[in-house]
């Protein structure tokens, strides 16, 4: 429900593409590498040579099954290529290779986590309801060029075009631009999960266009459609769906109607500019491209893709919050990040101080932007840690130490509470004999303790800790000084 | 199939073909004997028609890099091109 | 004699005992070059210098070694232009081989120039190139048949040994028949199609032109299997075609569709036909009546689905990337419309339309997928067919050489002159045109022997059989 009104209703569909992490283009062998001089990873077929003919990448379509299986999608038998036929500079045949009628997944759906939603509405309602949005398709084709607009001139860099692109069509399922939002960010976990796609908007390998349409609260009939392009970040989808229906309802309350029609979202403005109407709009004259056999994913390919289908983000988080007791935040975090978890987990099966262990590397170690793949950091030192705070050997305070000793010179705590001469002393003996010094060292404090001063104890600890330069377990000395006191 | 309505002109922008009037003209009148020829199929009965099956042999390329042109052979029959770019009139949304 | 007057599989022979030299070949056949290709203008391009060098590095141990070869002008040679007969293309350079190309590189061969064609392979006449006619060696004032007239007129010249070309619609058979020599359209997926500047993705093919059924399939051989940068080429292994020629047809099942010899054909073409047919049974064949029956439709479906996948691949096409461009552009709009009308000729103008119109938003259904439909009853009709035969017997062309100029305003009724090749095309099969006699002004007369997918080898066997025991591709036209 997005008017606050609660008049109007929004309804809005996303088309994702997402660039598929794979070492080669589609239909070429050229490398599909990010940033590379222009136009040096090209060759006849994703240059549109004459007589250049595609060869469909085996893994990019493994991929794509991965992720039709991860988002529980059917899988088609057998798929198909189309060519998708209009004219633009970016075009090196000025068709596009895509699917059609056979795509490779239909169906399936995305969770809505709610740790994705923007931070300020992860308590409402909305987010909490994870609401499952439902796909229509997922297909596979061929990406386009880059240009380069100058004044006068544009020029092309056809290094990109040809790469494998995942193009993930939703239902008309999400209400708000927060969903949206959270759309973006729960697929884009479960891409990480199987290692289909890096999925960076800003690096253009995830893009988004958005059709939304608004009708009244309870109408059953869709508004006039919409489409929005040239949204660049996920914020900037949520942007430019909060500005575009507001002017829809706008329009529409005011009795006018809208036109179905492109706009492009201008970010600097913080407003949409319309691109093209239906009138213009292209006929693509889909046809199946008579250059490609036929793909059968039932002789192997699915068998591939299902060997590799991880667990997912949703269960994963549920694992760790009742396996290892870890918050619901903490498992959302560590399910963003695989090298991460499998690095906690690690640490985690070496103790049953599995929350603690969490802290630690959550709270304290994440923040050294470590390599969990090569980090001389053992998971198990975090192991060792927590058990050593947790069993008293040394207090929380020393483990600070440490940790920051266990990052500049990685190795056994158990050896840097040796070398640092950390042991908490929690010998009776010596701890009683120095609360007696501290009772002796201290009359007036012992006096304001008698007289109800309860926060007197507080001068005899302190007196205490320096005295055992931090390692007097503060527990320990607070029974001992309170019981001779008393006495 | 009733009478085919072939729009020459509406054709030719489609296809990015800048005809002349007489071109539109001549093509308009020859291509409609053409399409009356191909009347005739509307006429064949089509509903049993044999499905092809694709083959069994899978002919998808592992994902292995093979090597690029030299950007400048890449770039060797552009008509304009400019520090490694292929250049064109300014593309306007 | 001219050694350019032999045939391929007798200099071979000859090269391997070294009686003769590559460069002999090569000097030979530009000495008739000079003679007779003002005349006859079968080449766009001639590369004396270059194949007289590679003549001279040639390993005559190779299958091909040392054999001048000339390329239709639509297939890639790392470094040559490749113009398809086309302004649009002007002053490309290939960065790459053809894969046809390489292999035949790889055999030894030695690449002499390359041949005019109708615009985009699209014709049947050789009229709609952009770089002048080609006449027909028998009688300059008619057409050597097309879109492969130039290696056709090149090989029946004898200003060629032995030419690529390929072939849609008919464009290696129609032109070989109207020029008296052999053309061989193989199987569709025996050749790989990477490198050749695509028309029709579902229907071309590349084959040779050659004087005799034997030098067909020696580069055949050569050229023939699996390639992993074409998706529709069979994995089949290589063969090597017919190795033990058996020159007997005794026990041969051989069709006459009856839809080929109809009423109103030119008298001479069909009488030459079943003379031929009388031959083949004289020698042990059987020979039975045979029904296509939706020969009728090819045509219509052919120009259909050729248009539009042409459409679809003439696209590119656009002066961004390489070729022409026209001057001055406004915008991207006007570069594409400019450089299209002024780079592409009427008739490929023509198909470009009627192939994006068959596509369109609304027509689509009625005409495209129709179309597809009724190409899958037409393969069944030849699968029908070869159940019962061995081969299909019938005229290639339904009249001899016309006249330069005689149709190019009529396109519909060029259309119609491929009905006898379209078939093979939109059925996948294969089929190869041979002379089998002359008209009363010795024109050339071919027939076509069709085969099943992948029959290849019978099909050269019959054809080689009916070859030798005539004399009539020993004839040349006189100069």
């Amino acid at each position: 429900m997005v008017s606050a009104d609660g008049k109007w209703e929004a309804v809005i569909g996303l088309e994702v593409h997402c660039q598929v992490r794979t070492a080669t283009k589609m239909f070429c062998g050229c490398a599909n590498q990010y940033g590379a001089a222009p136009n040096t990873h090209v060759c006849p077929v994703c240059l549109g040579l004459p007589g250049s003919l595609p060869v469909p990448n085996e893994e990019a379509i493994r991929k794509t099954i991965l992720t039709g299986l991860m988002l529980g999608c059917r899988i088609a038998p057998v798929a198909r290529f189309d060519r998708k036929n209009y004219f633009y500079p970016d075009m090196p045949k000025n068709y596009q290779i895509s699917q059609y009628e056979d795509p490779l997944c239909a169906g399936g759906s995305v969770g809505l986590d709610p740790f994705q939603f923007p931070k300020e509405l992860q308590e409402t309602e909305e987010a909490q309801a994870r609401r499952k949005i439902r796909l229509v398709r997922i297909h596979l084709e061929e990406d386009v060029a880059k240009s380069f607009h100058f004044e006068e001139r544009s020029g092309i860099d056809f290094n990109r075009a040809g790469t494998p692109l995942m193009e993930i069509v939703t239902e008309a399922d999400l209400r708000t631009p927060g969903e949206a939002f959270a759309f973006l960010g729960s697929l884009r976990q479960i891409l990480w999960a199987g290692g289909v796609s890096d999925a960076d908007m800003e690096k253009g390998q995830l893009r988004c266009d958005v059709n939304v349409s608004v009708r009244p609260m309870g109408e059953a009939k869709f508004g006039t459609k919409v489409e929005l392009k040239n949204l660049n970040s996920i914020s900037g989808v949520r942007r430019a769906l909060v500005h575009e229906i507001a002017r829809q309802i706008a329009v529409v309350e005011k009795g006018g109607s809208l036109v179905q029609e492109t706009r492009r979202w201008d970010d600097n403005a913080g407003a949409t500019f319309t691109m093209r109407t239906k009138e213009q709009a292209h006929d693509y004259r889909y046809f199946p491209d008579p250059d490609l056999l036929p793909v059968r994913t039932d002789r192997g390919l699915q068998a591939a893709a299902k060997k590799s289908v991880p667990e997912l983000p949703a269960a994963m988080q549920d694992r760790l919050v009742k396996d290892f007791g870890v918050t619901a935040y903490q498992a959302s975090v560590l399910s963003c990040d695989r090298l991460l978890c499998g690095y906690y987990e690690k640490a985690a099966a070496k103790t049953k101080n599995k929350a603690a262990v969490a802290n630690w590397i959550l709270n304290d170690f994440l923040s050294t932007q470590p390599d969990p793949a090569t980090t001389p950091v053992k998971p198990e030192y975090f192991a060792e840690l927590a058990d050593l705070v947790t069993t008293g050997k040394i207090n929380s305070a020393q483990g600070k130490k440490v940790f920051a000793e266990l990052v500049a010179n990685p190795s056994s705590p158990h050896e840097i509470v040796k070398k640092l001469g950390l042991e908490q002393i929690s010998d009776l003996g010596a701890l009683m004999a120095m609360c007696e010094e501290a009772i002796a060292a201290n009359p007036r404090s012992v006096e304001d303790y008698r007289a109800g001063k309860m926060n007197a104890i507080n001068a005899l600890k302190g007196f205490v800790m320096k005295k055992s330069q931090g390692k007097a377990n503060p527990v320990q000395i607070d029974e001992i000084l309170k019981q001779q006191l008393g006495a | 199939m009733s009478a085919p309505k072939l729009n020459v002109s509406d054709v030719a922008t489609l296809a990015r073909l800048a005809l002349t009037k007489e071109e539109t003209e001549k093509f308009t009148a020859q291509l409609g004997q053409v399409l009356a020829h191909m009347e005739a199929l509307a006429k064949i009965p089509t509903e049993n028609v044999p499905e092809v099956h694709p083959p069994d042999h899978p002919a998808l390329r592992k994902d292995v890099p093979s090597p690029s042109l030299p950007v400048e052979i890449a770039l060797s029959n552009a008509p304009a091109q400019a520090n490694d770019l292929i250049v064109v009139p300014k593309i306007v949304e | 004699m001219s050694l350019a007057h032999e045939t391929v599989a007798s200099l071979r022979r000859r090269l391997a005992k070294k009686e003769i030299k590559s460069r002999d070949i090569v000097s030979d056949l530009l000495k008739e070059i000079d003679a007779r290709e003002k005349t006859i203008h079968a080449y766009t391009q001639v590369d004396r210098e270059s194949a007289l060098k590679a003549a001279d590095q040639a390993d005559v141990s190779l299958p091909l070694g040392g054999i001048p070869i000339a390329l239709k002008d639509n297939l890639n040679a790392i470094g040559d232009p490749c113009t398809c007969s086309s302004k649009i293309l002007e002053g490309y350079k290939a960065p790459y081989d053809a894969t046809a190309v390489a292999r035949l590189r790889q055999a030894g061969a030695v690449f002499l120039g390359r041949t005019n064609m109708d615009e985009f392979a699209m014709g049947s006449s050789t009229e709609n190139s952009a770089l002048g006619v080609t006449r027909n060696p028998w009688d300059s004032s008619r057409i050597p048949g097309g879109s492969s007239g130039g290696s056709a007129a090149a090989v029946a010249g004898r200003i060629a040994l032995a030419a690529l070309g390929s072939d849609t619609g008919g464009s290696i058979r129609q032109p070989a028949a109207l020029c008296g020599c052999v053309g061989l359209k193989p199987t569709y997926g025996r050749i790989s199609r990477f490198g050749l500047v695509a028309f029709a993705s579902s229907l071309d093919q590349i084959g040779p032109l050659t004087r005799t059924v034997e030098d067909s399939a020696l580069l055949l051989s050569s050229l023939a299997g699996h390639d992993p940068r074409d998706n529709t080429t069979d994995p089949r292994s290589p063969e090597t075609f017919l190795s033990k020629p058996m020159n007997s047809v005794k026990g041969l099942k051989v069709g006459l569709p009856k839809e080929y010899f109809i009423p109103g054909m030119d008298g001479e073409t069909e009488k030459a036909v079943r003379a031929a047919a009388d031959w083949f049974q004289k020698n042990g064949a059987e020979i039975k009546e045979v029904s296509l029956p939706l020969t009728p439709s090819a045509i219509a479906v052919y120009y259909i689905l050729a248009t539009a996948e042409a459409s679809a691949n003439l696209a590119r096409f656009d002066g961004v990337r390489y070729g022409r461009r026209a001057a001055d552009p406004r915008d991207v709009l006007d570069l594409y419309q400019r450089t299209r009308e002024e780079g592409f000729g009427p008739e490929v103008k023509r198909r470009i339309i009627l192939g994006t119109f068959v596509l369109s938003a609304g027509y689509t259904d009625a005409y495209y997928r129709k179309a597809q439909k009724v190409r899958g009853l037409i393969r069944q009709d030849f699968e029908k067919a070869f159940q019962g035969c061995d081969l299909l017997l019938t005229p290639t062309s339904p009249e001899p050489a016309f006249q330069l100029g005689e149709r190019t305003q009529d396109p519909l009724k060029m259309y119609l002159a491929d009905v006898f090749t379209i078939s093979v095309n939109l059925a996948g099969t294969c089929g190869i045109s041979l002379p089998c006699g002359f008209t009363k002004s010795n024109l050339p007369i071919g027939l076509q022997l069709i085969g099943p997918r992948f029959g290849e080898e019978k099909m050269l066997q019959a054809a080689h059989a009916y070859e030798q025991s005539h004399d009539f591709w020993k004839r040349m036209p006189s100069w």
